[in-house]
C-alpha cells in the first residue's frame, strides 16, 4: 500500500480548500472501491501526500427533485440510487444500472461520482447518465462550473477535472411520463465481474408511434462513453418496424467497430452487441 | 514522506475502542491486527470475494475496501460479535452447521454477515432474494444450495424463536 496522510474534513468547504492547497498531491476518497485498489497496486503518482475522505459528508449525499430536474449529490451510493423512488419513477434506467453494479457490498460503498471520475470504459452508471443528458456541477473553492457529462471524458480512465476541482452534483431532466428507458448488461460470470457490454436507451414515440426522441449509449465497447448518433438517426422521425430495429442494432455494432478499431475482441462482440441492442429497442419501442 | 498516525474511535461488537493507526491501513488490517478479530478473512483483497465482509453502520461491506480512517465513529459487527456471552451460537451459525453449509469455513463469516443484514431487513426472504444478498460472497467448497438452505433455516428459527438479532 502506498504511503499517505489521511484527513477527514467536516464539510465541503474544508475539502475544497484542502484541494486548492495540495493540488495534485491530494486525492479524494469516496467509497474507495476503485481508489483503494489503485493505492494497493501503488498506481498513484509518487508525489501523493494526502487522501481526503468525503465518504461521510451529508452535504454530498442526497437525491432530490427540483423543478423538472433530479439532482444527485456526488456521494450518493449505488444502493441509494437503485432504491430511490424518484429515480425509479423519473429515470428508471439509472436505477436499473445502479442495481447491477458489483455486489451488495460494493453498492453499499461505491458512489456515483467515483464511477464517473474513474472513467472506466466499463462503468455502468455512465451510459445511463449520458442518455439522460446529465450535467456535472464541478466545484473549486467557492466557484462552480457546469459541464455536460459526456464532455468530461477525454480518454479511457481520464477525465478533464483539475486537481483542485471536485464533483459536487450530477443532475438531469426528469424523463417525460411517456418516455421509456432501458439498461441492460452482459457480464462474464458473476456479480462482481465488470461489464463486458452494457447498453442504455431512452426513447419516446408520439401518438402515431413516430419516434420523437431516441438516445443510445453503451459501455465497454468504445474507448470513450458516447452516444451512437448514426444509429439514433435511423430511428428518429420513423415509425419503427422489426426490420428497422434490426438495422439499428447492426448500426450500433458497426459504429462500435469503427470507433474502437477492429480487433479480435471487438469482432467477437459484434453479434452480441447487435442482439442485445435489438432486444433493448424492442423493450422500449412499440413496433408497427 | 513522513506520515502521521491517526486516531480512530470505533465501536466493534458493542465495545468502544480508541486506537492509533497508520493512515494507510485498511479497516480489514485494523480488525485483524489491532483487534485480533481473525474471523474477518482476507481472500482477494480487491473487493471480489467477500471473505472480509463485516457489518458497518448496518450495511454489509468489504473491509478490504475501506481505509481505517473512513471508519471513524462507525459501529461494526464481525462474526465474533454474533456469539452470545456464554458462547451460544447465533441461529445463523447453528443453521450453517446443521445444513452442512460449512466446509473449509473460509467464506462462512462473510456469508453469515451478509445474511444477517438480509434477515434484519427481510425476515422471510425468497431463495432468489437470498441468492442476491450473498452474490458478493464466494464459496469455493460447498454448493450455494446448502448455504441458501441454511439462511432459510435460520430465518425460520429467528421467526419462531423471536430471536433478537445482535448488534
Ligand atoms: C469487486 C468490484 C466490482 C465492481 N463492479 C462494478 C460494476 O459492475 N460496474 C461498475 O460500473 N463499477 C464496478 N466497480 C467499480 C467501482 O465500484 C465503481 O466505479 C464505484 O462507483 C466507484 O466509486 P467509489 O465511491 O468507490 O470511488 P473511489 O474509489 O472512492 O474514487 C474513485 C475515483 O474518483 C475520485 N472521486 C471520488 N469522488 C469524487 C468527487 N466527488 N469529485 C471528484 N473526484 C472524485 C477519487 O479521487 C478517485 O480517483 C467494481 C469495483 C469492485 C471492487
Ligand atoms: S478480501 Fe475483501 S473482498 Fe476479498
Ligand atoms: S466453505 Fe470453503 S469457501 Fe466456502
Amino acid at each position: 500500500m502506498q504511503d499517505f496522510n489521511f484527513i477527514k474534513p467536516t464539510n465541503l468547504e474544508e475539502v475544497s480548500s484542502l484541494l486548492i492547497n495540495y493540488k495534485d498531491k491530494a486525492r479524494l476518497i469516496a467509497g474507495g472501491t476503485d481508489l483503494i485498489i489503485a493505492l494497493r497496486e501503488e498506481r498513484l503518482p509518487s508525489n501523493l501526500e494526502i487522501i481526503i475522505d468525503i465518504s461521510h459528508l451529508k452535504e454530498l449525499d442526497y437525491i432530490r427533485e427540483e423543478g423538472g430536474y433530479l439532482r444527485i449529490g456526488s456521494g450518493a451510493t449505488h444502493v441509494e440510487i437503485a432504491q430511490n423512488e424518484l429515480i425509479k419513477r423519473y429515470a428508471p434506467l439509472l436505477s436499473q444500472a445502479a442495481s447491477l453494479i458489483g455486489s451488495p457490498q460494493i453498492r453499499n460503498r461505491g458512489s456515483i461520482a467515483g464511477n464517473i471520475v474513474t472513467a472506466s470504459p466499463a462503468a455502468d452508471a455512465v451510459p445511463a447518465l449520458i442518455v439522460l443528458d446529465s450535467r456535472l456541477v464541478i466545484r473549486k473553492g467557492q466557484e462552480k462550473r457546469e459541464e455536460l457529462l459526456q464532455k468530461v471524458f477525454v480518454g479511457p480512465y481520464k477525465v478533464n477535472l483539475k486537481s483542485d476541482e471536485l464533483v459536487e452534483e450530477i443532475y438531469f431532466k426528469k424523463l417525460p411520463q411517456k418516455a421509456k428507458s432501458d439498461f441492460s448488461k452482459l457480464v462474464r460470470r458473476n456479480a462482481v465481474d465488470k461489464s463486458r457490454v452494457n447498453l442504455a436507451v431512452v426513447a419516446q414515440q408520439n401518438e402515431d408511434k413516430k419516434v420523437i426522441d431516441i438516445k443510445i449509449s453503451a459501455g465497454s465497447i468504445t474507448p470513450l462513453p458516447q452516444r451512437f448518433k448514426e444509429a439514433e438517426d435511423l430511428l428518429l422521425g420513423e415509425i419503427p418496424t422489426a426490420n428497422l430495429i434490426q438495422k439499428t442494432g447492426e448500426k450500433v455494432a458497426e459504429e462500435m467497430m469503427v470507433k474502437s478499431g477492429y480487433r479480435w475482441s471487438t469482432e467477437y462482440k459484434e453479434p452480441v452487441v447487435k442482439s442485445l441492442m435489438v432486444r433493448a429497442l424492442n423493450r422500449v419501442l412499440e413496433v408497427e | 514522506m513522513v506520515t502521521k498516525k491517526i486516531e480512530l474511535n470505533i465501536k466493534v461488537n458493542n465495545k468502544d475502542y480508541k486506537l492509533l493507526v497508520s493512515p494507510n491501513k485498511r479497516l480489514l488490517d485494523v480488525l485483524r491486527e489491532d483487534l485480533g478479530l481473525n474471523g474477518v478473512k482476507e481472500g482477494c483483497g480487491i473487493g471480489e470475494c467477500g471473505a472480509c465482509t463485516i457489518v458497518m453502520n448496518g450495511k454489509n461491506i468489504c473491509s478490504c475496501m475501506v481505509l481505517a480512517g473512513q471508519a471513524e465513529g462507525a459501529e461494526i459487527i464481525t462474526i465474533e460479535g454474533l456469539t452470545g456471552p456464554e458462547g451460544e451460537l447465533h441461529p445463523l451459525q447453528e443453521a450453517f452447521m446443521e445444513t452442512g453449509a460449512v466446509q473449509c469455513g473460509f467464506c462462512t463469516p462473510g456469508m453469515i454477515l451478509s445474511s444477517l443484514v438480509l434477515l434484519r431487513n427481510n425476515p422471510s426472504p425468497t431463495k432468489e432474494e437470498i441468492r442476491a444478498a450473498i452474490s458478493g460472497n464466494f464459496c469455493r467448497c460447498t454448493g450455494y444450495q446448502q448455504i441458501i438452505e441454511a439462511v432459510q433455516l435460520a430465518a425460520e428459527k429467528m421467526r419462531k424463536g423471536g430471536v433478537k438479532v445482535n448488534g
